[in-house]
């Protein structure tokens, strides 16, 4: 079947479905008058709450501290103090991502070109996977926080040794998993056992989209 | 523009190129209800970008940006969706073709070649159907003449290999 053949099979078929389809202009006007949430718009109101959630969060966090560094330090908890404030510091880097997202949300425009368009969008996609990062980055102050002085002096080496592992082993996967969570390793195993689920079904197609942003840009693809 | 020039100017052309609308809707889109959502999204995204449309494209181009970002955003959207699509698909290749016409039958494989194309992909394909010349199709995909060219010549070719098979 040549060329001309089949743009001719498409048209004609399209032509005669699309004598069905009609839009009406009840419709069109309907449009015009209601606020709508769109695909873009649905986004952002879920964002913001979250960046407000997270700068009361992180504000509380910082006073609270701060009061500590400053009047009560001899007196505090080194170990809850630091692991408190790897914490603070950790979230207020993923605030910033929250930002840097609800900033491209307003900057997409989608009567831009196809490829430029969808990396913007499949980029504000992927950068939930630093958010998961630092996620995890957290893991191991979740183990240190209730230490406290008494521990040196009190514990026996079998409790040091339990409480050590699990330090350790927290620290060394949350290291690993923060430099290997990127779009390189989105075909291994490991990567798509934890990114499994149906909600991270959006970020899995977003890793492909840019693979064809990529293949249409003729690149290879660029670290993400 | 005013706002009664606007809308004016929305239901114009809403009117003139709903076909345009209806054929990415029906290529990203098999399941008839999910494909009413994604044409009135279309339509949402056009209304709400009116203010930014100049004659710099034309305005088949600028309809062309819109419908198919929004189609490849919605396809994106839903695993759902994509479940069902998958089941159309495999619907379409088990059924009978003893008794369809040969045009049935090619534009069956047609449909189905284009299904299987990855999105981008697929844009290039309707637009390619739509016999849309090299520059307007590296402007509605934002990449070089020679660049769109390349693709399309990749494109024709697993299109061709598919016919191919389905004649041998």
């Amino acid at each position: 079947m040549n060329e001309l053949e089949l743009k001719k099979l498409w048209q004609t078929t399209n032509d005669k479905l699309e004598g069905s389809f009609v839009i009406n202009k009840k419709n069109t006007e309907d449009i015009t008058r209601v606020k709508v949430h769109s695909i873009l718009g649905s986004m952002k109101p879920i964002k913001i709450f979250t960046l407000l959630v997270g700068i009361l969060w992180v504000g509380i966090g910082i006073i609270a501290l701060s009061s500590i560094y400053l009047n009560s330090f001899s007196e505090a908890n080194k170990f809850f103090l630091f692991s408190a404030s790897i914490q603070v510091g950790l979230t207020a880097m993923a605030l910033f991502i929250y930002l840097y997202q609800l900033i491209t949300i307003y900057q997409v425009d989608i009567t831009d070109p196809i490829i430029r368009t969808q990396e913007k969008l499949a980029s504000l996609k992927m950068s939930t996977l630093w958010v998961t990062r630092i996620l995890f980055l957290q893991l191991p102050v979740w183990t240190t926080f209730w230490w406290n002085e008494s521990m040196l002096t009190d514990w026996s080496a079998l409790q040091w040794v339990i409480t050590l592992f699990f330090t350790v082993s927290f620290t060394f996967l949350a290291l690993w998993l923060f430099f290997n969570i990127k779009y390189e390793n989105r075909n291994k195993k490991w990567f798509q056992l934890i990114f499994n689920g149906k909600e991270w079904t959006p970020l899995m197609k977003s890793m492909e989209l840019l693979e064809q942003v990529d293949d249409y840009k003729g690149q290879t693809p660029a670290p993400r | 523009m005013d706002k009664q020039e606007q809308q004016q100017f929305f239901q114009d052309i809403i009117e003139q190129h709903q076909g345009i609308l209806f054929k990415v809707a029906r290529a990203y889109c098999p399941n008839e209800e999910d494909r009413q959502d994604l044409i009135q999204e279309m339509m949402i995204q056009i209304w709400q970008s009116i203010h930014k449309y100049n004659n710099q494209y034309k305005i088949s181009t600028w309809l062309y940006r819109i419908s198919l970002n929004v189609a490849i955003s919605f396809y994106r959207k839903s695993s759902t969706r994509a479940k069902k699509y998958t089941g159309l698909n495999e619907q379409m290749v088990e059924t009978p073709v003893e008794d369809k016409s040969e045009n049935e039958q090619k534009l069956n494989l047609l449909e189905q070649f284009i299904s299987e194309l990855k999105e981008i992909d697929k844009a290039l394909m309707i637009l390619y159907l739509e016999d849309k010349s090299h520059t307007e199709i590296a402007e509605i995909l934002g990449m070089s003449v020679s660049n769109a060219g390349t693709k399309i010549g990749r494109i024709k070719g697993k299109l061709k290999a598919r016919f191919s098979q389905l004649i041998s």
